[in-house]
């Protein structure tokens, strides 16, 4: 032997460790990014709290949230204030419901209409602006001229003829908002079509005879995937502000259900009186969750930018 | 430059004719007429108030005689719901109080916010820039219907400085309350914005060669850096535009100013069909008008757009 055995063999063995790095996808690396920046961390505990308590929060309460307590109701400002031993937590509104209650039914609801409102926007944008980017020519001028004219209404206007012409059901809140919010997004959508419509990969596909709609839905939508998150995260709070406007003009959900845009609207009306807390509770939850979904927004924008990669 | 306008004011003027067609669709299609809420009228008094407001027409006829009136004269026609009135009365009654206090509105938060964006890129990374962006962030989730019971709450019910709302011909205790609860979150946006493209442009080459061929800093960020950082305000501006425009609703039902989006909201749960027809069509041709100044600006600013 020229050579000590062992040694030979410890060192094949720490070269073929080495050799085993293992690879970190583009995903791994934005959630890697998107987990270094605090106010995102903070923000999605928050968030995950915040839902958490509209879910597990009825349980704790001895009151319902159309429950009037008719002890209360004669004099709120003292028998209405927040304590833990009349079981009402947040204090009572002006009628004598359940303050706690009546903020966990406003979260639900807020929450639902943010989410299923931008889910809708997603959805119809996102298709409308792929498929007017990768036709182009005419028809892509076409729909974005439509696009423009819908931008040029005043939205909310619309949104309140509808809600008064067809009644105030929650659906009608989630299709009226969903629907003219999908505007913007598609524009993004189609600029990002544009840019990704010179591309090698799609050339290929065209080349094999994919047909136009399927490379649209399994080429394009995929790859826009990442800014599409990153704004739908930012339409949220878009969403549960114009619900809330709606609301507070007296136009929104209706009673006995309530959302943090009519607790706002109730609370608002009552501070002369010294009931700050049906005011300034509802609006904590308001200001929190908003928050939270800017960050979130904010962090998911940083993590998955393309500049900084 | 003027071509450019010109084929502008041509995709305009189309356009307020579909806002137009649109409002009036939208209202015919809605259940129940102007006049079926009301008592129980006979069918003959029906019939005539029908006829005395050119209802039992045909829908085109309808429509022709509508565009006709207001195109030519500027005429909305009667409001359905205060039989004395017409519908130019009414926004003549609101307008004023709404432009008073919108354009107040937008010129403390363009202004304000601009400059202090402009100073936060200036000073990048220092205290005034982080007070920058925290202001923008806490102003972006402050909407005007929580500014307004926090202002009020502050400023009458502790400190009594205010009067609640009410408007009273205009003077400055009635105006300023709106006009803060109205522009904090543009003015939020507008400095991130600002603060944002600043930083960009301050960082591009040819600023670079301005500092090195030693120009005063003050000389670059008038004469160099602010006009193409002005581009992505300027979008912008178009957006909050219509945003301070719609918040003048609530602001109107909040502190009864008494403007157009009081009107409007009334005439919406009163179904006056020319009240809501006039208001969305003024407020549709004074977005389409302003969204046309801001193009203009844009192409002024640069060139290269003018396509």
């Amino acid at each position: 032997m020229y050579v000590d055995n062992k040694k030979v063999q410890d060192l094949a063995d720490n070269l073929s460790d080495s050799n085993e790095i293992e690879g970190r996808s583009l995903w791994q690396d934005a959630r890697h990014r998107f987990f270094k920046n605090k106010a995102a961390l903070v923000s999605l505990i928050t968030l995950s709290l915040i839902v958490l308590f509209a879910l597990v929060g009825p349980q704790f309460s001895p009151w319902d949230y159309e429950e009037i307590d008719w002890d209360a109701m004669g004099d709120i400002q003292t028998m209405g204030a927040p304590s833990f031993s009349s079981g009402h937590y947040f204090g009572t509104d002006d009628l004598g419901r359940d303050l706690y209650s009546r903020v966990i039914q406003g979260t639900q609801i807020s929450l639902m209409v943010g989410l299923i409102g931008s889910f809708i926007a997603v959805v119809v944008g996102t298709l409308y602006g792929a498929v007017a980017g990768y036709l182009g020519g005419r028809i892509d001028s076409a729909m974005m001229r439509t696009v423009d004219i819908l931008m040029a209404i005043p939205f909310m206007f619309v949104l309140i003829l509808l809600m008064v012409m067809f009644g105030r059901s929650i659906y009608m809140i989630f299709i009226g908002i969903g629907l003219l919010s999908w505007l913007e997004m598609s524009r993004i959508i189609r600029g990002q079509t544009l840019s990704l419509k010179n591309k090698e990969f799609i050339e290929a596909a065209i080349a094999t005879g994919v047909k136009p709609f399927t490379i649209v839905t399994r080429h394009i939508v995929p790859n826009v995937l990442g800014i599409v998150v990153v704004y739908a995260t930012l339409l949220v709070p878009g969403m549960i502000m114009t619900e809330s406007f709606i609301s507070f003009l007296g136009l929104g959900v209706q009673e006995p259900q309530t959302s943090w845009g009519a607790l706002i609207n109730e609370g608002a009306r009552t501070i002369q009186n010294g009931t700050l807390w049906q005011l300034l509770f509802p609006l904590f939850f308001f200001i929190t969750t908003l928050l939270s979904f800017f960050f979130i927004g904010d962090g998911l924008r940083d993590a998955l930018d393309p500049k900084d990669r | 430059m003027l071509n450019f306008i010109l084929r502008r004011l041509a995709i305009a003027i189309p356009t307020i004719l579909v806002i137009i067609l649109f409002s009036f669709l939208l209202m015919h299609s809605a259940p129940g007429g102007p006049f079926t809420a009301e008592r129980k009228l006979p069918p003959e008094v029906l019939a005539n108030i029908e006829k005395k407001y050119g209802l039992d027409k045909p829908l085109y006829q309808q429509i022709g005689v509508y565009v006709k009136n207001v195109v030519t004269d500027f005429d909305f026609g009667p409001s359905f719901k205060y039989k004395n009135l017409t519908v130019n009365e009414i926004i003549a009654s609101g307008f004023p109080v709404t432009i008073v206090y919108g354009l107040w509105a937008f010129l403390f938060a363009t202004l304000i916010g601009v400059s202090l964006g402009v100073f936060a890129a200036l000073k990048h990374n220092t205290w005034l820039d982080y007070l920058a962006t925290s202001t923008a962030i806490i102003g972006s989730v402050l909407p005007n219907f929580v500014m307004a019971p926090l202002l009020v709450l502050l400023f009458t019910v502790y400190l009594n400085w205010l009067p609640g709302g009410g408007w009273q011909g205009g003077q400055w205790q009635f105006i300023i309350m709106p006009v803060i609860a109205l522009a904090t979150s543009y003015l939020a946006s507008i400095a991130r914005i600002t603060r944002s493209s600043m930083l960009e442009v301050l960082n591009s080459n040819f600023i670079r060669t301005a500092k090195s061929k030693g120009l005063p800093t003050q000389y670059i960020i008038l004469h160099h850096a602010l006009k193409p950082a002005m581009l992505p305000v300027l979008t912008s501006l178009g957006l909050s535009f219509v945003g301070m425009v719609t918040g003048s609703v609530i602001i109107d039902q909040y502190f009864s100013t008494g403007g157009i989006g009081q009107h409007f909201v009334n005439a919406a749960l009163n179904r006056d069909y020319s009240v809501i027809m006039g208001v969305t069509i003024l407020v549709g041709t004074l977005t389409i008008v302003f969204n046309l100044l801001v193009e203009i600006l844009y192409a002024w600013i640069d060139p290269r757009i003018r396509y």
